[in-house]
């Protein structure tokens, strides 16, 4: 290693193993510099977020395109062991004969529907990229029925800017309108060619290559659209599950 | 700026302006922030193996969790673009790349030059114009996983999702061999005055 290392510059003449020395020593400074800063930045995470995730969401919603269908894949090209489970806290079972779904909020018609009524709209199916926060991704084909077809029929007050997704187990979301109303924003009852299983959300999930998986509710039991983000009684704002804690409410794709 | 003063003094005029020097630290700067919280998001999910594949120590990760590296990664991706972005448009407008990275007369030098100063010198270009691609290639693998849908020609160029995240990943060792390599080909060349032309603090002691 020392053969490496550059002959004692000469304006240093009393200082022969200058060179390598402060070289380790800067690389001791780097390493301390490194870790020192790296903890130190992580306790301001959350005010990094508060001053650039409302520029990133700006931009993002900038390059969102609503009239833009999101390139599909042929159904060769599915990945049927790529796609991992998350779940928050269970599985609910839900009865598809019993089992409604609910829109109401800033709507004219607020309905409720059986999951034979919502398997009457037309049937949408598409092979789309599904994309989770953690980092991994698959390509899966999801089946199912417009959110759009289902918010035209509630009829969408002119107010209605956000639609919040509840689900059976306890979890909710919200998306803003553009991407909710997107023709590839499916509430979907098949994967893959199946009928959808349980642990993917069965009977009734959304499934939407814009945004990130943790916006993809599974067991959606009640749609409330909103002119506002609610609060709860403490005035905290309920964007959704992960979204409060933490995570990117926009979370586009 | 008394140490660039020196410089000055001694050799006529510095060998870097300050533009290349306030580049140079911003672009280490957001590195760092990229890199440190990039391996944070990297435990999420580990490129190879997955959830169990081998993680990273936490000492020297930025974010605490995984938000919270993703908080970093997309505020730092902005002083890293940006950077990389003026600087671009100033080495054009200005004609530096002319003359500021690797040429023909370095690579005839490696071939020919029997004066090891000379030869150094070379590789020392060699090496710092190599790492202008790498960073590229961050950033254009980085926007394909950040917005796959808007930019799936991104995603296609690359292959697919796994050879996108192992190309953005492999970015990271490549920076940080660069930087050693390029810390040591920059003092054989250049010396004290170079690592001092570069450095806004004074470094020898005498």
């Amino acid at each position: 290693m020392s053969s490496d290392l550059p002959p004692p510059s000469t304006n240093l003449p009393e200082d022969e193993g200058l060179p390598r020395r402060s070289f380790l020593r800067f690389a001791g400074y780097t390493a301390f510099g490194w870790i020192a800063t790296a903890t130190g930045l992580t306790l301001l995470e959350s005010p990094i977020n508060t001053l650039f995730e409302p520029i990133n969401q700006r931009v993002e919603a900038m390059i969102f395109n609503p009239q833009r269908l999101i390139p599909e894949f042929p159904l060769t090209a599915i990945e049927p062991d790529k796609l991992i489970v998350n779940s928050f806290r269970l599985t609910p079972i839900l009865d598809p004969i019993t089992f409604r779904l609910e829109i109401t909020g800033a709507v004219a018609n607020p309905v409720s529907l059986s999951l034979q009524e919502i398997q009457r709209f037309p049937k949408v199916s598409m092979v789309i990229r599904h994309v989770c926060v953690e980092g991994w991704a698959a390509i899966v084909q999801w089946g199912g029925v417009r959110l759009a077809d289902l918010l035209q029929l509630a009829q969408l007050k002119p107010t209605a800017r956000y639609v919040y997704f509840e689900s059976a187990d306890g979890y909710f979301g919200s998306w803003d309108l553009a991407s909710a109303t997107h023709p590839q924003t499916l509430l979907a009852y098949e994967k893959n060619g199946s009928p959808l299983p349980v642990e993917n959300g069965a009977p009734l999930r959304l499934a939407s290559p814009l945004k990130l998986g943790y916006k993809q509710s599974k067991w959606v039991t009640r749609i409330v659209i909103t002119e506002d983000f609610l609060r709860a009684q403490n005035n905290q704002l309920m964007k959704g599950y992960w979204e409060d804690l933490g995570y990117e409410w926009y979370a586009g794709l | 700026m008394t140490a660039i003063a020196k410089v000055k003094s001694t050799q006529g005029r510095s060998p870097l302006t300050l533009a290349a020097k306030v580049f140079h630290w911003v672009n280490v700067g957001s590195l760092f922030i990229m890199i440190a919280s990039g391996l944070q998001i990297y435990n999420a999910n580990p490129v190879f193996g997955g959830r169990a594949g081998w993680h990273f120590p936490f000492v020297g990760l930025l974010g605490g969790w995984l938000a919270g590296g993703r908080h970093w990664h997309f505020a730092g991706m902005w002083l890293f673009s940006l950077n990389l972005l003026w600087y671009g448009v100033y080495i054009l407008a200005t004609r530096r790349w002319r003359h500021r990275y690797v040429g023909a007369n370095d690579l005839k030098a490696l071939q020919l030059s029997k004066n090891p100063k000379r030869r150094i010198y070379a590789w020392h270009r060699v090496v710092y114009t190599a790492i202008v691609p790498v960073l590229l290639l961050a950033l254009l693998s980085g926007i394909g996983m950040y917005k796959p849908a808007q930019f799936d020609w991104i995603v296609n160029l690359f292959g697919d999702w796994f050879a996108l995240r192992v190309v953005h990943f492999l970015t990271v060792p490549a920076v940080l061999i660069f930087t050693w390599v390029h810390s040591l080909l920059a003092l054989k060349a250049g010396g004290d005055r170079l690592i001092q032309a570069m450095v806004p603090w004074p470094l020898s002691k005498s």
